[in-house]
């Protein structure tokens, strides 16, 4: 490392420039010969001791320069505060963690320090070993720590998915409790913020959607599941079972109400791709199980020992499991299509919507008495004939799997496949499920899994760090699937709380976890971050309750006294209750945006944000738009948003494919960026950035908080005198340029 | 359980490459986007070309190779107009198409490995299948790689046209990424800056600086692709030719003529692209994923297909330009010849169809044949690879060259693909 030995002298200056400081990291440091300086400290480095000033500047110098008491301080900062962690190759002992670093007295922070201890033995055993391969030069252990202005960002933005405000990083900043990140970990865990952003994990994942591909089949109910899902931190395993269980129409009352749940809407994971058994059973596996099998739906896998009759021996499980109801509807379309023209109305004109209406009611979850799965017409194995009824058969990844108490569950008659499968899937015993959701939920807060890709982890010994993959499989069980709980565990780790990893990772190539990669905010985290720019706390912004699709749309086509009459009736009540719905979800308001959405002035221009208090009909909800927009967190607005859309263009999931979401850049982003209504949003003078510089006068304070605002960190030297040259040439103005300017650099987008 | 296929072979591969493409002969070993001497390529009529694809899976019977037997589906074929050569009849939902058959070319005997959607619509576009050390380039980035940017045109090399996951520019630099346009009606947005140009480029110049620290310390490939993007987007604001992207400059009886489907306002975007200079447009057709009734969603995709498609071609063909720009549709496999118990048809990867037009193709010709129930290949069985590899041939890429992503791996367009030839006049 290249030695910057740097004189104290001269430095008093800083001292007046950052006179205003307030990081609790901060303190005033005397040399032997009674100069000082405000700095905070970073770390030692054999017998140098390294400080950090306030512009962000690095100072490195021998530690004997310093009074005797200062280099008492630091002695036991460097014992505390857990600087670039150095792991020594033996292995370290169990639960040892990383020496000095604040863990949690609770349980969580025992298991944070087990975590610490077997990422730092994989990154210097296997680790380093593939390092020696990929001829790069092995690690000592993790990245430097994250300063505190690092952290706050990153653990906004990983936690609920939005980076800070001004006020919420400052009291973060100036706190000076040494546990101080644990407890801002556990405000944001019980955040509304949180449930929004987990909700865009998972629907995502599971590829909710508000319309979806059939007949005029609407997602509502089942958007709304995923949220209750989300606001109440179900267990994993129970939400998954609700949806591998659930019956009837994505909108039936739910009269089980399991573990205490109401699960009216779980029915939409396999309606989802109704009429699509073996696609909807494939994504199951790979979601849930992290096992890909699609290629055994039509050959053998080409590389794993899947066979094509496993996949049809697992598909049984739903052979006698139906998502389609015919029965009247053929014969009562002729009838209702009939009495419409007999009434002297043009039949051409309502056909499509009479038919989709009554269409939407064949959705329905319903299991009859066969199993009618059936080997495909081309099976091409000599193991059995094409259009073999096929018997439901579990899957195994391993002979030890034999006496694994998972498969012991009951077989149940063909009424019960679905939840024998579901039982054996979510036990926690099941070889994949626990190691499944504990790898994902990993690689959300690092940025990638410890096996890779997190859809087929294969084999979990050629995985990154085995042990650290089959203790986080352990850990989830032990927190009985509660994701939260599990996260509170990862988010306390050293390895977490380290500086994201600067050198370029090359793609496919394993990753041993010395801290977080640097990822691309998703475009979820970029528009909720604009919406904290705009709103300070957008969770206080709700969308109305939605919940009059499902309300309206119900007709019983079961029903044998079902009339013609009834149908025009209830569809007409339909209608009437989708026109109104269009309004309170904006449709209207986002068709008419449509092209306008970018137009500048026009009667928002003034005001900043003008209030459009929802319909009367829906609920409670209350939101300011701007521009066509709807400003509102991405979880509240239309699952996913149109094209053309801020959401859309940054990458959102159209959410036909799971995790669909895209972090590649594009022209048309960057041209959002530049000139798009956000930004006009945002450089308002009107602007709450704006309206919180004004609460100081001093141009240098000004910028301060400007940079607070917008990067969470305050400004480093060379940018108070770039801050101080634009403030100088344009004025006013140039606060605008600045925040445009910030907005569109790649530090803000990306998340350290 | 045996390993999956090693997914982190790179990097002793990378070195045994590296040592290979240093001795042999006929590899180019270039920083990508470079330019060498080469030998002319065969083909080459297409300078342009139209992409159409259909994404969920185009079924082939209801279409491009109709049947009348057991699984002919709802609609009866439609005769094709006298003088298609060899077309005789296409699906029933295609009655305009039917009439300019003399300019289709369709091969009947596609036939791929993957029914899953991701896969075969990645394979569909580059010629390979997808794996997770690397993406592989879209044809626009192969072209825009062996062939440049245009000389005098300002806009970009490729566009897509719709919602869809795209590889792009694959291992090749982010600059030769197509310009996504989510949505045709509105174009490409927000080109105008309300501050003007003075204070546009001050404030691009503050960016630089501020974020200077950030950029020196992470140096990773995702931050400079941003950074890329910033200079393609700067370079692209100073085209004169941004209008080209702006559809209602279009009388509302062309609009009309294209079908009022975002599909089809795609298709007259993509028309106004290539006449300004654009090498490469795919425009994305969704809703083709029919495992449910079938007739009804052929009803309404069909003639959204059949009327954008029919009304490029005449459009094309009225400019001038049919016979220099390739319009080629494909999709990531057929449908299931056999009617499910949904009403609807489920993925077919064994056989299926494509299509071409303009380009230097010969029109009114058919190529391959798949057997009397749409089940199995006849005869001339064509794969992914050499259908990407006939759209290279038609642009004049040179096929056999192999190029050396970053990761040092070699690659071709094509994919070792064997061009149809016998589509072009």
């Amino acid at each position: 490392m290249k030695r910057n030995r740097i004189m104290l002298t001269g430095l008093s200056a800083l001292v007046m420039a950052s006179a205003s400081a307030f990081g609790a990291d901060l303190r005033t440091w005397t040399d032997v010969q009674g100069r000082q300086v405000e700095a905070s400290f970073v770390k030692m480095i054999g017998d140098d001791i390294q400080l950090q000033t306030a512009d962000g500047q690095f100072h490195q110098f021998p530690l004997a320069r310093l009074s005797t008491e200062d280099q008492g301080i630091a002695k036991k900062m460097m014992a505390s505060a857990a600087p670039a962690v150095e792991v020594s190759p033996e292995t370290p002992a169990v639960g040892t963690g990383i020496t000095g670093f604040p863990y949690p007295k609770e349980g969580y922070g025992a298991a944070a320090r087990q975590v610490d201890t077997l990422v730092a033995k994989g990154i210097v055993t296997k680790g380093n070993k593939q390092r020696a391969e990929d001829g790069l030069p092995p690690l000592k252990g993790f990245n430097p720590a994250a300063n505190d202005e690092q952290f706050v960002r990153r653990v906004y933005l990983d936690v609920i998915g939005r980076i800070p405000s001004y006020e919420e990083t400052m009291v973060f900043l100036k706190n000076a409790d040494p546990m101080k990140r644990t407890t801002l970990i556990n405000t944001l865990l019980d955040s509304e913020g949180y449930a929004s952003h987990m909700f865009n994990y998972f629907a995502e994942m599971l590829r909710v959607k508000h319309n979806l591909e059939q007949a005029n089949l609407q997602g509502d109910d089942y958007v709304n599941w995923l949220r209750r899902q989300m606001d109440g931190n179900r267990p994993w395993d129970q939400m998954v079972k609700a949806m591998m269980v659930a019956e009837g129409k994505m909108w039936t009352e739910d009269s089980n109400k399991a573990d205490g749940w109401d699960d009216k809407g779980a029915a939409g994971y396999l309606l989802r791709d109704a009429g699509m058994p073996l696609d909807n059973l494939a994504n199951t596996l790979t979601v849930f199980l992290g096992t890909d099998v699609a290629c055994a739906q039509c050959h053998d896998h080409p590389f794993a020992e899947w066979t094509q009759m496993q996949f049809y021996e697992v598909a049984s499980f739903f052979g006698a499991t139906k998502t389609r109801t015919r029965d009247r509807n053929q014969g009562l379309m002729g009838e209702v299509e009939a009495m419409v023209t007999e009434s002297g109305q043009d039949i051409t004109r309502l056909r499509n919507g009479l038919r989709n209406y009554v269409q939407a009611n064949s959705y329905a979850v319903e299991d009859v008495d066969m199993n009618d799965m059936k080997l495909p017409h081309d099976y091409q194995y000599p193991d059995a004939k094409p259009g073999d009824p096929v018997k439901p058969k579990l899957i195994m990844w391993s002979d030890k799997d034999k006496g694994n108490p998972a498969y012991k569950v009951s077989k149940g008659d063909s009424e019960k496949l679905r939840q024998s499968f579901a039982s054996w899937m979510t036990h926690p015993e099941n070889p994949r499920f626990a190691m499944t959701i504990a790898n994902r939920l990993w690689k959300r807060a690092f940025g990638v899994g410890v096996a890779e890709p997190v859809t087929n982890i294969d084999d979990p010994e050629a995985s990154a760090n085995p042990e650290l993959l089959k203790y986080l499989a352990e850990v989830m069980k032990k927190v009985k699937f509660d994701m939260k709980e599990f996260q509170r565990i990862i988010l306390n780790t050293r390895a977490y709380q380290s500086e994201a990893t600067t050198e370029a990772i090359a793609m496919g190539s394993m990753y041993f976890f010395q801290g977080p990669q640097l990822r691309r905010m998703s475009a979820e985290q970029t528009w909720d971050s604009y919406m904290a720019l705009v709103l300070g706390k957008p969770e206080a912004y709700k969308a109305p309750l939605s919940d009059l699709y499902g309300k309206s749309i119900d007709l019983n086509l079961n029903n044998e006294k079902l009339t013609a009459k009834d149908v025009l009736i209830k569809y007409s009540a339909y209608r009437q209750m989708a026109d109104k719905q269009r309004a309170l979800m904006g449709g209207g308001l986002d068709a008419a945006g449509g092209d306008s959405m970018m137009m500048m002035g026009g009667e928002d221009k003034g005001g900043m944000a003008k209030e459009e208090p929802a319909a009367a009909a829906g609920g409670a909800g209350k939101y300011l738009s701007y521009g066509g927009w709807r400003l509102l967190r991405a979880s509240e607005l239309s699952q996913p948003e149109r094209g053309g859309h801020f959401l859309a263009e940054f990458g959102q999931s159209p959410r036909s494919l799971i995790d669909g979401g895209s972090k590649v850049g594009s022209v048309p982003q960057v041209l959002m960026m530049m000139n798009g209504g956000a930004q006009e949003m945002l450089t308002n003078r009107q602007s709450l950035i704006f309206r919180t510089m004004d609460k100081v006068t001093n141009p240098a304070d000004k910028v301060e908080t400007l940079f607070l605002s917008v990067m969470n960190r305050k400004p480093t030297l060379q940018e108070k005198d770039i801050a101080k040259r634009e403030i100088g040439t344009h004025g006013e103005e140039g606060y605008s340029s600045m925040i445009w300017a910030l907005i569109n650099t790649r530090e803000f987008i990306f998340i350290q | 359980m045996k390993t999956t296929l090693n997914k982190f072979d790179e990097f002793s591969r990378r070195q045994f490459m590296e040592r290979v493409a240093k001795t042999a002969l006929g590899v180019t070993l270039l920083p990508v986007g470079a330019q060498v001497a080469r030998a002319a390529a065969e083909g080459g009529s297409a300078k342009r070309v139209i992409y159409l694809f259909m994404e969920g899976g185009m079924s082939h019977i209801d279409t491009f190779d109709p049947k009348t037997g057991a699984t002919k589906g709802a609609s009866d074929p439609v005769k094709a107009n006298a003088g298609s050569g060899n077309i005789d009849f296409l699906g029933g939902y295609m009655p305009k198409l039917a009439k300019q058959a003399n300019k289709l070319s369709i091969i009947r005997s596609m036939s791929s490995k993957t029914g899953v959607h991701e896969s075969g619509r990645y394979i569909m576009r580059t010629a390979y299948e997808p794996r997770g050390t690397i993406v592989h380039p879209s044809m626009g980035a192969w072209a825009s790689h062996f062939k440049g940017r245009i000389e005098g045109v300002t806009l970009p090399d490729s566009v897509t046209i719709g919602n869809g996951a795209h590889p792009g520019a694959g291992f090749f630099p982010p600059a030769l990424s197509p310009i996504p346009i989510t949505n045709a009606a509105s174009g490409l947005q927000n080109t105008k800056s309300a501050i003007g140009d003075e204070m546009f480029t001050k404030r691009v110049a503050l960016m630089d600086e501020f974020d200077t620290a950030f950029r020196k310390k992470f140096q990773s490939d995702d931050v400079k692709a941003y950074t890329e993007f910033y200079d393609e987007t700067m370079k692209l604001l100073k085209s004169k030719d941004l209008g080209a992207f702006d559809i209602s400059q279009e009388p509302a009886n062309v609009r009309e003529k294209y079908g009022n489907s975002g599909f089809g306002q795609g298709c007259l975007l993509a028309r106004r692209l290539v006449e300004n200079g654009v090498r490469f447009v795919e425009v994305q057709a969704g809703g083709w994923d029919m495992h449910n009734n079938i007739d009804t969603a052929m009803t309404n995709n069909g003639e959204m297909l059949d009327t954008a498609f029919s009304a490029l071609v005449e459009d094309l063909e009225a400019k001038g330009m049919l016979k220099d720009t390739l319009v080629v549709l494909g999709s990531e496999f057929g449908r299931t010849p056999e009617i499910n118990e949904n009403a609807g048809r489920d993925h077919y990867p064994l056989c299926y169809s494509t299509v071409f037009a303009g380009g230097g193709t010969k029109g009114g010709f058919i190529y391959g044949s798949s057997d009397k129930d749409g089940k199995r290949v006849a005869d001339k069985q064509t794969a992914p690879e050499d259908f990407v590899a006939t759209i290279a041939y038609a642009m004049g890429l040179p096929i056999g060259e192999v190029v050396m992503s970053p990761s040092g791996r070699p690659f071709t367009v094509g994919h070792k693909g064997v061009p149809v030839k016998d589509l072009f006049v």
